[in-house]
């Protein structure tokens, strides 16, 4: 109340000031026309009625400007602060405020005050009900929805997504998005890598992922998911990245058991392939003895062609393992020459039926490897059978072991018959690829090459081809020397190291590059 | 051909169970050719209540028998609470390829895995030459 007693003070001074003023003015506009200048008749009553008249234009016009002066300074600042005022009135400036400074500037004060509580209450409107919002939406969708932080932690996660992993979506909450989802990608673009590339270098970002494999907790299940994903790096509310997934597990189902039909009607094949094989070996080694030259190579050419067969079979199973993730490594320490000796071994049989010998030149100063010997086996068979399948009329094949400049173990298989055309030998190493000119002179499935590249990259190494038509064929590749293996995975003593074959790459996996 | 192992001593008894006729019988002549004494059992069930006899040094087992399957009859055997300790050395033979998981079981408690298409019978007698028994 103080401060608007003072007003009122203030007020009443001022007017008091004014009016005496003016009325000073009058009196002493009186006094001058009759005893100063002397004026009289009607020159006098023009000058004593002009004054006043003048001061009734002047003196409210100037005490207006000072009386009003609190009213407009509150007025400026309530249209300050007023949501909705286009009108740019300016801020008050209380310094250049004579009357009333104190009531002004506590009223304004209140109003500053009133006007922030208005806000809050708003602010907390609108995110109740964009809370209300998001909820409702997000547990509304049937599709799985994610919401993760910028440390990749789950912060929302909806009940679609506790309905897929068989858990309340709630204890996902505050999780890493790795733990809880157990996913395989087709390639390295996974999403931690997009999301490692998004937070470099753009605000938002958006991406989409195709066939990737979410494994269940618990069981020997998985499904098959689209992802897309949304990365917003300024988003207010913290939330940096939106995954949804869309289930396409029984469409995916549907292309794989394609294959698996292949895969299944091939095993047919493995018992009576069993049988030949042994009754050939009986045959062999019984009646050999007994038989004339032409029969014992026919008795060759048999058992040559039932071994074919096999490996033949184990191609196939093989991919259909890698397609249906179930190709696992188990890379052990072993003696390199010893294992490619044994291949060209149990190859020389099928060589030799061609009239082609196998020479090998193998460094001695190789160091152990670190390979899955079944899986590295079929690697070097399928390249040394190619070559066997594509010299044509030449007779030698070469195996070369040394260390390369990388200190990897380099092993190349290279032979002099048909070459492969520029034009294709991008491409060889494709799943089904082959080389339409040749598929109808030289038998095959195009498995083998995508096979041996499935299986050298899950091992760490690489492979290539050199080739020129007529000339011949050199197929390279690369394993690791095991110490090398053993340091990339030196989470224990664990003396053995599996790993999932090419095409299925886990992420966040320990042996990512 | 006879087997060094099968013969300074009494000879080493093999089981195979193993359903598919002809493949249990290449491998009985090729194993007794070799020195070994062999039984054959074409049921699951059976072959299971044999092998818990622990007469034998080797049993071969194949994955796809009828009643019960390969993988019971290893877990069965290698279970301490349904089978006492025996000393056979327990080889899986088959042409089924495995899931993963399954895969995991064999490699622990078996002593070996072989994929009969990918062995012939001398193959085997060789295999079983190196088995420490």
């Amino acid at each position: 109340m103080g401060y608007f007693q003072s007003f009122i003070r203030q007020f009443r001074a001022r007017l008091i000031v004014i009016i005496f003023v003016n009325n000073a003015l009058i009196v002493a506009d009186w006094y001058i026309v009759d005893r100063v200048v002397k004026l009289t008749g009607l020159w006098s009553l023009i000058v004593i009625t002009a004054i006043p008249l003048i001061t009734i234009g002047v003196v409210p016009w100037l005490s207006t400007k000072v009386l009003v002066q609190p009213t407009k300074f509150l007025w400026q600042a309530i249209l300050h602060i007023a949501p909705h005022n286009t009108e740019d009135m300016g801020t008050p400036k209380l310094d250049q405020l004579h009357l009333g400074r104190e009531l002004v500037t506590n009223l304004i004060n209140q109003v500053y005050q009133l006007a922030s509580v208005v806000q809050d209450v708003e602010q907390s409107n609108i995110k109740t009900k964009l809370d209300l919002h998001t909820n409702f939406v997000a547990s509304s969708l049937p599709l799985p929805l994610l919401v993760l932080d910028k440390e990749e932690n789950i912060i929302y996660a909806n009940e679609a997504t506790g309905k897929y992993l068989g858990k309340p979506a709630d204890e996902l909450t505050g999780q890493s998005v790795y733990t809880a989802l157990d996913m395989s990608f087709l390639s390295d673009d996974t999403l931690s890598s997009w999301i490692k590339a998004s937070q470099g270098k753009s605000a938002t970002a958006e991406h989409k992922w195709e066939r990737v494999r979410i494994g269940l907790p618990g069981q020997g299940d998985s499904l098959l998911f689209d992802l897309a994903g949304y990365y917003n790096q300024d988003n207010p509310l913290g939330y940096e990245t939106l995954l949804v997934l869309f289930d396409h597990t029984e469409e995916y189902a549907q292309d794989d058991q394609a294959m698996s039909f292949v895969a299944l009607s091939v095993h047919e094949l493995r018992t009576p392939l069993t049988l030949l094989r042994g009754y050939i070996e009986v045959f062999d080694e019984e009646l050999g003895p007994t038989l004339n030259p032409e029969l014992k190579e026919f008795m060759k050419k048999m058992n040559a062609s039932a071994q074919q067969l096999a490996s033949f079979v184990d191609n196939i199973l093989n991919v259909a393992k890698i397609e249906d993730n179930q190709l696992t490594l188990q890379l052990h320490e072993e003696d390199w020459k010893k294992l490619v000796e044994n291949v060209v071994e149990d190859l020389n049989l099928r060589a030799g039926v061609r009239g082609i010998t196998i020479k090998t030149d193998i460094a001695d100063d190789l160091p152990t490897v670190g390979v899955d010997r079944y899986s590295i086996y079929e690697v070097l068979a399928n390249l040394l059978d190619n070559a066997i399948k594509y010299s044509k009329g030449t007779n030698e094949i070469y195996v070369t072991t040394n260390i390369n400049k990388d200190g990897l173990v380099e092993t190349s298989v290279k032979d002099f018959g048909l070459g492969i055309d520029g034009s294709i030998l991008p491409h060889i190493f494709d799943k089904f690829y082959r080389n339409h000119r040749n598929r109808a002179q030289i038998g095959g499935t195009g498995l083998g090459l995508y096979l041996s590249r499935s299986i050298v990259d899950a091992h760490g190494g690489q492979i290539s081809v050199n080739s020129k038509v007529n000339e011949g064929s050199t197929f390279t590749f690369t394993v690791l020397p095991f110490t090398k293996i053993a340091e990339a995975g030196k989470t224990g003593n664990n003396p053995s190291i599996t790993r999932n074959a090419h095409g299925w790459i886990k992420n966040h996996s320990l042996y990512r590059d | 051909m006879q087997s060094d192992a099968a013969t300074t001593t009494a000879p080493k008894r093999v089981l195979c169970i193993e359903d598919e006729h002809f493949i249990s019988e290449l491998y009985t002549r090729a194993l007794t050719r070799a020195g070994y004494q062999v039984d054959v059992q074409l049921d699951g069930q059976k072959g299971l209540a044999v092998a818990q006899t622990d007469m034998y040094d080797i049993i071969l087992l194949d994955l796809m028998i009828p009643n019960i399957t390969g993988i019971e009859v290893l877990r069965t055997l290698r279970d301490p609470a349904k089978t006492p300790k025996m000393h056979a050395k327990i080889i899986i033979t088959t042409n089924l390829e495995q899931r993963e998981d399954i895969r995991a079981d064999i490699e622990q408690q078996a002593d070996g895995y072989l994929v009969k298409a990918e062995i012939t019978p001398k193959e085997l007698v060789e295999f079983l030459s190196h088995l420490d028994i």
